[in-house]
């Protein structure tokens, strides 16, 4: 199966800032591959990049082991999907769906049959007479796909493409999204600033933080095994509680409250510790704080916890009685616990 | 309702030249001089007839304006869209110097050229010729033309044109696929503007050309001599050059406003 992909150390520069600094990935054929991060981290530029449309300052990129560095975006056999999904605003569904092989000079039966074909893949084959304009948020967006499905290419590009959907709307797509992904089997590249598409979208997923890497993995591995501090500060919803901490002699000091270790976390030092609101519970002893505020989700609760000072989310099953101000306890199990290096931010082991 | 008499108002003082040489073209030209001026008189066509089929008939010179103003039209238009497009969307070297060497040209008098203009078309015998003509005509139409059309062109999300890129159109196919459908509105109303800067031009077509190539406007002055002006005959003479732009007008009204809002909606991709 062809659609490797691979990234080498690439940079890139708007003068005198770098945007990219040294970016390596390696993505396997008929994966799908979110690029996750903040606006601003690079993701965007990586996939340009990637398509061909953004000159890079160092480093090469590789397709099927074949350096493309060079290659311009339409030697690369790649489909994009835009944010704006940038359909041609003149032009009827059916002729922005057939331009990409009308461009490669296909046989017009063919580009009927294929034009039909792609439409009835993400059901808009009854629009096809329409113009963009003429068509709903939706709709659009579903054009954009057929445009880029219809030419079987070997890698989708696709920037944000539920961004400009409702809310509910884009629930429902994901999972279209995902199951066209898996029929066609191409190697798809999705870049989400949403880590819930990225979560359940996505085989695979490259946090980006500030023109960097921060974590490659499953979403499980990103997830249960953040690889620093800002991995688990962006991660989830509400992202992990991160609190000051100090590891001494097999004891956690962690808000004022001395809690034994059972498992081996390293050597003596500033740590960085972070808990999952999912993973802390209130109880009759443990970390204390007062209760700041109660925000009811409906199936669960997350409660505001003051704890020496700092916010920390507490998940809760139903809505607790508390009161604000009220004195809890925070508990945890140990193996819910992350351990940070206080300076780098890296994970301790394990 | 204010705004409607307002409007009224300065409609009216817009239109009363027009209205004025439209009434004087079918006075005598004896009623023109009266005074107090008349508003009811016998209306002729003497004027017209003159100006159109008399000893001093103006046929041939709109056929000369208008081959005048297509030629220059047609040449600035074939250069300027890629020119603009160029500017708008390519990287090379000197972009930005080629862009405000365009813009200085259009901060120029024209009058400070015509003795230039006039002594290198002099050398190259092209003075009263419809090439030389033209190629003066271009030296202000291109660099308006071309500053008119970069902003139509940045209007357009590049996305459009990456697009097209990423589906192999090519530079050349995406511009003619996709960018150009998409500043139609734009370049109709560059086409037209250029047009009528070259059809009303009066200074170098009466200093440069002015016998065998002899435009309307130039002809017109004609009616004034020394002796006397022929006020009827100018005004017929007037309503016959200001047709072909009236209609103009009228035809690519919906264009015309259309094209000059384009500015003000920005990233507006799906119009």
């Amino acid at each position: 199966m062809s659609g490797s992909v691979n990234l080498e150390g690439i940079v890139k520069r708007h003068g005198a800032v770098t945007v990219l600094h040294g970016i390596d990935l390696s993505i396997a054929p008929g994966e799908f591959f979110a690029l996750l991060g903040p606006s601003g981290s690079g993701k965007t530029t990586t996939l340009r990049i990637l398509a061909g449309l953004e000159p890079h300052d160092g480093g090469r990129v590789m397709m099927d082991g074949v350096d493309v560095t060079q290659r311009e975006a339409g030697e690369r056999d790649v489909a994009m999907v835009f944010q704006s999904y940038a359909l041609y605003p003149h032009m009827s569904v059916y002729e922005n769906i057939a331009f990409p092989l009308r461009m490669i000079g296909t046989r017009e039966s063919e580009i009927d049959a294929s034009v039909r074909e792609a439409a009835a893949r993400v059901r808009i084959d009854q629009l096809l007479a329409r113009r963009p304009g003429q068509l709903s948020g939706g709709q659009q967006q579903r054009c954009a796909l057929a445009r880029a499905i219809v030419r079987k290419p070997r890698l989708f590009l696709l920037d944000e493409p539920l961004s400009n959907l409702d809310a509910k709307l884009r629930v429902e797509t994901r999972v279209e999204l995902r199951k066209l992904q898996r029929s066609l089997g191409v190697t798809t590249v999705y870049v989400t600033h949403d880590q819930e598409e990225a979560m359940t979208m996505a085989d695979r997923v490259a946090v980006f933080l500030e023109g960097r890497i921060a974590q490659v993995g499953t979403p499980h591995e990103i997830f249960e095994r953040p690889a620093s501090a800002s991995v688990a500060a962006f991660i989830g919803n509400p992202p992990m509680n991160l609190l000051p901490g100090e590891l001494r002699g097999g004891e956690l000091l962690v808000a004022q409250t001395q809690l034994a270790l059972a498992r081996d976390c390293g050597s003596d030092g500033a740590v960085t510790v972070g808990l999952r609101p999912g993973a802390l519970s209130l109880a009759d002893r443990g970390i204390p704080g007062r209760v700041y505020l109660v925000e009811d989700l409906g199936e669960t609760s997350i409660v505001d916890v003051l704890v020496d000072g700092q916010l920390v989310k507490v998940r809760t099953p139903q809505r607790p009685r508390l009161q604000e101000g009220e004195a809890v306890q925070l508990a945890f199990v140990e193996s819910a616990l992350h351990l940070f290096e206080r300076d780098s931010g890296l994970r301790r082991s394990p | 309702m204010a705004v409607l008499a307002v409007a009224a108002v300065v409609l009216a003082g817009w239109a009363f030249p027009v209205l004025w040489a439209l009434l004087t073209s079918f006075k005598s030209e004896r009623d023109v001089l009266a005074y107090p001026p008349k508003l009811v008189f016998v209306p002729t066509l003497a004027n017209y007839a003159e100006v159109l089929f008399g000893s001093s008939t103006l046929l041939p010179n709109l056929w000369s304006s208008f081959v005048v103003a297509s030629l220059a039209t047609l040449l600035t238009m074939l250069i300027a869209v890629p020119a603009a497009y160029a500017l708008a969307r390519l990287e090379f070297p000197a972009k930005r110097g080629t862009g405000f060497y365009i813009l200085a040209t259009q901060m120029l008098p024209p009058v400070g050229l015509i003795i230039p203009y006039y002594l290198v078309l002099q050398r190259l015998s092209a003075l009263d010729t419809y090439s030389g003509l033209v190629a003066i005509y271009l030296t202000f139409s291109l660099p308006f033309a071309i500053w008119l059309m970069v902003s139509y062109f940045e209007d357009i999300p590049r996305e459009m044109e990456e697009a097209a890129l990423i589906d192999r159109a090519g530079r050349l196919r995406a511009l003619w696929y996709v960018i150009l459908p998409q500043a139609k509105g734009g370049m109709a109303v560059t086409t037209i503007f250029v047009f009528l800067n070259a059809w009303n031009e009066f200074l170098f077509a009466v200093v440069i050309g002015g016998n065998r190539v002899r435009t309307v406007t130039v002809a017109m002055f004609n009616f004034i001599s020394v002796e006397q002006t022929l006020w009827a005959k100018l005004a017929a003479g007037a309503v016959l050059a200001m047709a072909p732009v009236v209609v103009l007008g009228l035809l690519a009204q919906r264009h015309i406003v259309k094209g000059l809002t384009v500015g003000a909606l920005k990233g507006g991709g799906r119009r």
